[in-house]
This record gives structure tokens, C-alpha cells and sequence, in this order.
């Protein structure tokens, strides 16, 4: 065992075991870490947009190289404030749709092409898709659950006959989704457990490398 | 009480402490089991190991705060080890305000190990705001949206941004992403409207989610968690490109016995739950 002398890692040390505290019950240390790390979270994030985005972006060419144009982009953004002035308070909306219609413009193309054009290009059967038996089969397994998953979210048409088996298909498919989602989850978690506990017992113990 | 029902009723606390003791056991004494490689992490490597000095540098978006460290920063220096042995230039960048930070510990140790040099081998381009606008101007120009690198040097004037106008003069951009923005606006706007080729490493939380879309093609190849990280690791030492330490493979005995208690857990309620409900 090798203790570090350094105070930064065992104030990083202290804070993980007061968040760890938690898990007994909620408790003053608890809360203390809590509020600190909310705090710091809040002033890095403000002093970084300051300088990283207000700055450069706005301040040093409209006032700095005197480029007049950004007045434009400054005025929009003061108009977000006019809510609080209930007497202008509708000029809230001249960013707000300024912004939904660029962003929608940009994104909803995009999205198309992402998530379904191509996602319904890759449902298709191809000939390369059998080129081996087990791509193939995969192929017929995917097809298969797209088509009975989209059956089970079809609501126009109450569920009888062939709609029943199919849509119960689906149910399975959809299922497999949630537990291997879950899994992930419980992997992610336990992830995060370890890096902790490396972090305990590696730089602030030195009981491993 | 019953025995049954007292499997209900294990208090959580008991829960924790037999998890951390079977994560801390492997990892004060490592077991040694064996870490199967996906093929999605194959096809990533692969990608990359295509490339040499020759190629265009490939960018890595580092799209993730502290907190999601033990999964995503593995996977950062085993990516950049492998760039640096096979002399890829790197571009980094962030669309996270905590990434400058991350990117700043990974390039004072990494690019050393292989003697590189900042501008020459790699160029840190810092942290912006604004996902959309950041992601669909540098499919325009690069340096329209970063005129400058992270220490105030313009691009123009660095040996590796010199020539680089947009995606096309990249040979593959990897985000490493913990939520949003990451993955999602690199595939929204990267891959789907300017036909760039994305490699992925996600939290595994995410990595459900990124499936259908390496399945499509969409992405070049996917480092799922902390598994993704530690294949990526052996796969960097088993090519002979670095001898560094493997913290996420270190970690990978501690997640299978961890996984391995959860299950035992899960069975126990489960009958607990049963029994005690036949029996009313």
C-alpha cells in the first residue's frame, strides 16, 4: 500500500465516498458533494460559453473588429430576455421561430435520410446478404421482426386472425430490444463502479497499478 | 419470516457490498478470463489499421464528460496509441464543454510515448457550442467553424489543417459520445448529408440504441463500453503497436463478476417472488 500525499486525488478520494455514502442512506456529506459538484458544473459551463462562444463569436467582431453585421445575431438574442418585459414579450418569438425554421430546415432532411431511408434500405434482401448461409438467415430474422413489430404498433385494425400471432411476434422481438437494452444498462453501471474503484485503489491507495 | 420471502426482502445495502466486493476481488487479483473481439470492434480497428502516414488524419470528436471516463477515455488512448504507431495524423475536437479537459490529459501523455509532435502528427481544435451549426459547417469549411485551434494558432498555419477544407479531406471521423450531442448529430449530419465515413465508441447504455445503424452500414464500426474499450486495447497490444496499460481490460474481470452477482440477485428474487406467491 502506497498512499498518495498528492491533496488534489484525495480530495477527489473524499468526494467519491461521500457520493458513495448514499447508498446507505442520504446524509450531510452526501449533500455537501452534491451541491458542490452542481455549483462547479454551473460556473465551468458559464465561464467556458463566455469564452468560448460569447467571446469569439460575438464580442470581439462586433466590438473589437467593428464588423457591424453581428448586431443582428446580438439583437436576436436579446429578444429572449423581452420575456421578461410582458409589454414587448411577443419578441420572444422572432428567435424562436427563426430558430425552428433553420433547425427544421437542417435537420429534417437529414433525418430522413438517417432513419428512414436508410434504415429501410437495410431490411432489404440483397444478393450479398446471401452470399453466406448465416447473413442470409440474419437477413430473414431482421425482416421478420421489423415487419411484426410495426404490426404490433398498428392500431387501425383490431388484432385477430393472422394480425394476433404476428403482433405477439412482436411483442418477443421487442422484448429481446428491452433486455439487451437493460443489459447494456447494467453493464454501463457497473462500469462506471469500476472506474471508480480502480480510481480508490489505484492513484489514492496505491494498492494497485 | 419465511426463507422466501426474506429473498424478497434483502435489504439493498447487503446488495451493494456484494457487488463492490466482488468488483474489488478481481481487481486486486486479476482471474485472467478471456475477452472475446466483436466483430463490430474488428471492423473499427480494421478501418483504421487500413490507413498510414499517407492518408488523410482522422478526426475524434471527444463527446463525453468525466463521468463517463471508465468507458470512453480507454477507448481515446487505445484509438490515438493505434493513430501514433501507424503515423495517422489526428485532428481532436469536442462538442462537450468538459472535453477540452479530457483531451488535454490524453495529448500530454499519449503523443509522447511515440515521440509526435502538436501540429505536425496531431491538432487539438478545442470545445464549440451549437451541435448543428458546428456539425453541417465543417461539411462546408473546417475552418469557417474553427478559424483557430485550441491555443489561438490559426489553421492555416498548422502543417495538418493547412490543407484541409472539409470532410472530404478526412479519413474518418470517430466520436466518442456519452448522450447528446454525439453520435446522433455526427450520423445526422456527418454521415447523412455529407457521405462521411463515422466510427463510433458509446457508453454501453447507448450502444442498443447505435446497433441498427453499423448493421446498414451507417457506421464504420462500433466500440460498445467498456467490453468495446478493452477489445480495442488488446487488439492495439496484440498488433504490436503498444505496450501501454490496458485500464479497461484490467477492468473486464471485475465486470463479469459483477454481472455474475447481479444474475445470482435477479434468480434469487425471482424464486423468492414465485414461491411466496404460489403460496397465497
Amino acid at each position: 500500500m502506497n498512499i498518495t500525499p498528492d491533496p488534489w486525488i484525495w480530495l477527489s478520494a473524499l468526494l467519491t465516498l461521500a457520493i458513495f455514502s448514499f447508498l446507505f442512506r442520504d446524509n450531510i456529506l452526501y449533500q455537501f458533494a452534491e451541491h458542490l459538484f452542481v455549483g462547479a458544473s454551473a460556473g465551468y459551463l458559464i465561464a467556458i460559453t463566455w469564452h468560448n462562444q460569447m467571446v469569439p463569436n460575438l464580442f470581439e467582431p462586433l466590438f473589437i473588429q467593428g464588423n457591424i453585421v453581428y448586431i443582428i445575431p446580438l439583437l436576436f438574442g436579446l429578444c429572449y430576455f423581452a420575456r421578461f418585459i410582458p409589454k414587448i414579450g411577443y419578441l420572444v418569438r422572432l428567435p424562436i421561430a427563426f430558430l425552428l425554421g433553420w433547425g427544421s430546415g437542417a435537420i429534417i432532411p437529414a433525418l430522413f435520410q438517417r432513419d428512414i431511408l436508410k434504415q429501410t434500405q437495410g431490411t432489404l434482401f440483397t444478393i450479398e446478404a446471401f452470399a453466406k448461409w448465416d447473413t442470409g438467415l440474419w437477413a430473414v430474422i431482421m425482416l421478420v421482426g421489423v415487419i411484426s413489430v410495426l404490426i404490433y404498433f398498428f392500431f387501425s385494425q383490431e388484432r385477430k386472425g393472422i394480425m394476433k400471432p404476428v403482433a405477439n411476434l412482436g411483442i418477443i422481438f421487442l422484448m429481446l430490444g428491452f433486455g439487451a437494452s437493460f443489459g447494456y444498462t447494467v453493464m454501463s453501471r457497473i462500469s462506471l463502479l469500476i472506474g471508480r474503484l480502480q480510481f480508490l485503489l489505484g492513484p489514492w491507495l496505491g494498492i494497485i497499478e | 419470516m419465511n426463507i422466501f420471502k426474506a429473498l424478497t426482502k434483502i435489504p439493498r445495502q447487503v446488495i451493494y457490498v456484494v457487488i463492490a466486493i466482488a468488483i474489488m476481488i478481481p481487481l486486486l487479483k486479476p482471474i485472467g478470463l478471456p475477452i472475446r473481439i466483436m466483430p463490430k470492434s474488428q471492423r473499427l480497428f480494421a478501418a483504421i489499421d487500413s490507413l498510414g502516414p499517407q492518408s488523410n488524419p482522422i478526426l475524434i470528436s471527444i463527446d463525453f464528460d468525466p463521468q463517463s471516463m471508465p468507458e470512453l477515455y480507454p477507448m481515446l488512448v487505445a484509438v490515438l496509441r493505434h493513430c501514433f504507431a501507424r503515423d495517422i495524423k489526428v485532428i481532436v475536437m469536442s462538442l462537450w464543454p468538459q472535453g477540452p479537459g479530457l483531451a488535454e490529459i490524453a495529448l500530454a501523455q499519449i503523443p509522447k510515448e511515440f515521440n509526435k509532435e502538436y501540429g505536425k502528427d496531431f491538432v487539438f481544435l478545442g470545445y464549440k457550442f451549437g451541435v448543428t451549426a458546428i456539425l453541417l459547417g465543417m461539411g462546408d469549411n473546417i475552418k469557417s467553424v474553427f478559424p483557430v485551434d485550441y491555443h489561438g494558432t490559426p489553421l492555416d498555419s498548422i502543417e495538418i489543417t493547412a490543407h484541409i477544407q472539409n470532410y472530404d479531406d478526412l479519413s474518418l471521423m470517430i466520436t466518442l459520445s456519452a448522450g447528446d450531442p454525439g453520435w446522433r448529430a455526427w450520423l445526422l449530419f456527418a454521415q447523412a448529408r455529407y457521405n462521411a465515413r463515422v466510427g463510433i465508441g458509446v457508453t454501453a447504455v447507448s450502444a442498443a440504441d447505435v446497433y441498427p445503424y453499423v448493421e446498414t452500414g451507417q457506421v464504420v464500426g462500433l466500440l460498445a463500453g467498456m467490453k468495446g474499450a478493452s477489445e480495442y486495447e488488446i487488439l492495439v497490444h496484440e498488433h504490436g503497436y503498444s505496450e501501454g496499460k490496458r485500464t479497461a481490460a484490467q477492468g473486464m474481470d471485475a465486470q463479469s463478476l459483477g454481472h455474475l452477482v447481479i444474475m445470482v440477485f435477479i434468480i434469487i428474487g425471482n424464486i423468492g417472488y414465485f414461491v411466496t406467491r404460489r403460496k397465497k
